[in-house]
C-alpha cells in the first residue's frame, strides 16, 4: 500500500510511520496504528508546550497529500536546511541534543508519555540550537514502567560526553566508531579509577556494565518491583544535572588562536575581509559553505539571510564557533566538523541511511580560504582533484592561494623533501580553469596570497 | 557477554533503573537532611552576625 511514497532510505525501523519525499518536499506519514498516540500528543497539550519551548521541530497538517488507507495523518515538518549527524557534531552539541532529549522526555512523562527511543539520530542541530526532528518517539507512558530508552541514551549521549569530558576523547570520531551508541562496558573499562567517586557515573555507567553483563534471565528478577512516574523523573533530572555539570577540559588546538596569534598580520587579515565583503557584495546567493571556517571569521561576512555551513576539521574551533554563535543568537551559521581527506561516509542500512556529508547539498557558495596548502602540501593531493572536488560542491568559489614562498608553507616544507613542483600559482589556475571560470582575482596586502573569484564552468 | 547480544536494546535496563531510583532516593533522602543540618548553621551564622551587627551599633 505504501509503496508508491518516495520514502527516505533512513526511514523504515518505526511501523508508526515514514518519511518521504514529493516535489522536493519532506513529509512525514502516520500510519492509523499511531493515531491515539499521535492524537494524544496533538491534543493533551505536550505539542504546544515542546513547541513553546522550542524543543520540537515544527510541522504542519498536509492535507493536501493524497493519503492511503492504512495512512490516518500527512504533516509537513519544517525544511531542515541541512541534515547533521553526531559523527559531525562537537562536544557542545552533543550536550544540547541530549538536553534536548532529556526535555522532551520529561516535558512528555507530565502528559502520561514517553519516548521510546533515544538515539541521536531523533536530533538534529538547527537555527543554531538542538531541535527533536522525530514526532513518532512519542508513546504513551504506563505508571510503573521503566524508560525502555534509557540505556540507549545512555550509550548515545552520556557516555560519549563522559569519555570527553574524563579522558579528552573527541565526541565526532567516538560516535563515527560507534554510530550506534558506546556500550557501558566499553565506557566503563576506559574511564579512570575518579569516575567511580562520581554518584552519577557510578551508576549510570560503571553500576549498568555490572548490571547488563549478567545473565538475561536475571533481567526479570525485579520485574515484579514498581518504578514510580516520580522515580523515573527523579533519573532523568539526575541525568540533566549531570549532564548539565560535565567539562569539556580546556586544551588549546594549533587552530584555537589562529586568528589572534598564528595569523600573519593584523594587515593582511584587514585587507582580505574588505576584498571578500566586496565580492560578497556583488553576487547572490542563498547558501554557502566555508571549509576550513576556524572561529567563523569569515563565514560571519555572509549576509544574515543566506545559509551557510562553518566546517573545519578542528572540534575544539567548531565548539568555541558553535557557543560563541549561540550567545549571540546568530542562528543562519550551522558549525560541523568535516575533515576534507576523510568526509563523513554514507553509513547505515545499505550505505543509505546517513548520505556523505559532500553528498549531502551543492552550495551556491564555497569559501577555502588559507585552506589549499593545508590539502596539497600537507594531504598530498593533487590540485587537479581539489579542483574536481569544489566544482562537485559549489557554484562558486572564494579560494586563497598560498604560494611556496608564504612563511606558513616554508615551514610546512621545512621538515620534508619538496616533490610538490606542481604546486605553482600558474598551475593553481590551470587545474581550476577546467572547471572554473576565474572571474576576479585579487593579491593580498601584507602577503604573497592571492584571492580568486570564479564561477562554476557551465 | 554473548547472552546479552540477543536481548532486545531496551531490555536489561528495568532492573538498573530501579536500582538507581532507590539509590537517588536514598541519596535524596540524606541531602535533604544535610541541607536542613548545614541551614541550621547557615541560620546560626548570619543569627549571629546580626547580632554583632546589632551590638555594634
Amino acid at each position: 500500500m505504501t509503496q508508491a511514497f518516495n520514502r527516505n532510505p533512513a526511514s523504515f525501523r518505526d511501523p508508526a510511520g515514514f518519511v518521504f519525499e514529493k516535489d522536493g518536499t519532506i513529509y512525514r506519514y502516520i500510519s492509523k496504528s499511531y493515531k491515539k498516540q499521535y492524537l494524544h500528543l496533538t491534543e493533551s497539550g505536550l505539542l504546544n508546550l515542546l513547541n513553546k519551548r522550542q524543543l520540537l521541530l515544527p510541522f504542519t497538517v498536509a492535507s493536501h497529500i493524497e493519503h492511503d488507507s492504512d495512512c490516518y495523518a500527512i504533516i509537513q515538518p519544517r525544511p531542515i536546511p541541512f541534515l547533521n549527524y553526531a559523527w559531525e557534531w562537537s562536544f557542545e552539541q552533543l550536550r544540547d541534543a541530549a538536553l534536548t532529549t532529556l526535555q522532551i522526555c520529561l516535558t512528555a512523562l507530565e502528559h502520561q508519555m514517553i519516548l521510546k527511543d533515544a538515539t541521536h539520530l531523533n536530533v538534529q542541530i538547527i537555527d543554531g540550537r538542538a531541535q527533536f526532528i522525530d514526532t513518532l518517539s512519542f508513546d504513551f507512558y504506563k505508571e510503573g514502567n521503566e524508560w525502555i530508552a534509557y540505556r540507549q541514551f545512555c550509550e548515545c549521549f552520556l557516555n560519549p560526553l563522559l569519555l570527553a569530558s574524563y579522558c579528552g576523547l573527541e565526541v565526532h570520531k567516538m560516535l563515527r566508531a560507534w554510530p550506534e551508541g558506546i556500550p557501558a562496558a566499553i565506557t566503563s573499562s576506559l574511564l579512570p579509577f575518579r569516575s567511580k567517586l562520581k554518584l552519577s557515573v557510578l551508576l549510570h555507567v560503571h553500576l549498568q556494565a555490572k548490571v547488563s553483563s549478567r545473565k538475561a534471565n536475571a533481567t526479570n528478577e525485579n520485574k515484579k518491583k514498581h518504578l514510580s512516574s516520580a522515580q523515573l523523573k527523579n533519573i532523568l533530572l539526575h541525568l540533566i544535572s549531570c549532564i548539565e555539570k560535565l567539562k569539556y577540559p580546556e586544551q588549546t588546538s594549533i587552530w584555537s588562536n589562529y586568528y589572534k596569534e598564528t595569523i600573519l598580520s593584523q594587515d593582511y587579515l584587514l585587507n582580505k575581509k574588505e576584498i571578500i565583503s566586496k565580492w560578497l557584495s556583488e553576487t547572490n546567493y542563498k547558501s554557502a559553505i566555508d571549509y576550513g571556517a576556524n572561529n567563523g571569521e569569515f563565514s560571519a561576512l555572509c549576509s544574515k539571510e543566506s545559509f551557510i555551513v562553518a566546517a573545519d576539521f578542528d572540534s575544539r574551533c567548531i565548539d568555541e564557533l558553535y557557543v560563541n554563535l549561540k550567545n549571540k543568537s546568530e542562528r543562519n551559521i550551522l558549525p560541523l566538523i568535516l575533515d576534507l581527506s576523510q568526509p563523513s561516509p554514507s553509513t547505515g542500512w545499505n550505505n543509505e541511511e546517513h548520505k556523505t556529508f559532500l553528498s549531502r547539498k551543492k552550495f551556491d557558495l564555497g569559501f577555502a580560504l588559507a585552506l589549499i596548502h593545508h590539502l596539497s602540501i600537507g594531504k598530498n593531493i593533487p590540485l587537479k582533484m581539489i579542483a574536481s572536488l569544489f566544482a562537485d560542491s559549489v557554484n562558486q568559489l572564494i579560494i586563497e592561494f598560498v604560494p611556496k614562498s608564504d612563511p606558513k608553507v616554508a615551514d610546512m616544507l621545512h621538515h620534508r623533501e619538496d616533490i610538490f613542483n606542481d604546486y605553482t600559482k600558474e598551475e593553481f589556475e590551470n587545474e581550476f580553469s577546467n572547471y572554473f571560470v576565474i572571474f576576479k582575482k585579487e593579491i593580498i596586502s601584507g602577503s604573497e596570497r592571492t584571492l580568486y573569484f570564479m564561477n562554476k564552468r557551465a | 557477554m554473548i547472552q546479552i547480544l540477543y536481548i532486545d536494546p531496551g531490555g536489561g535496563s528495568y532492573l538498573i533503573q530501579v536500582i538507581i531510583a532507590a539509590i537517588l532516593g536514598v541519596a535524596f533522602y540524606f541531602k535533604t537532611g544535610w541541607n536542613w543540618v548545614k541551614s541550621f548553621f547557615v541560620k546560626k551564622q548570619s543569627e549571629k552576625s546580626e547580632e554583632a551587627n546589632d551590638s555594634g551599633v
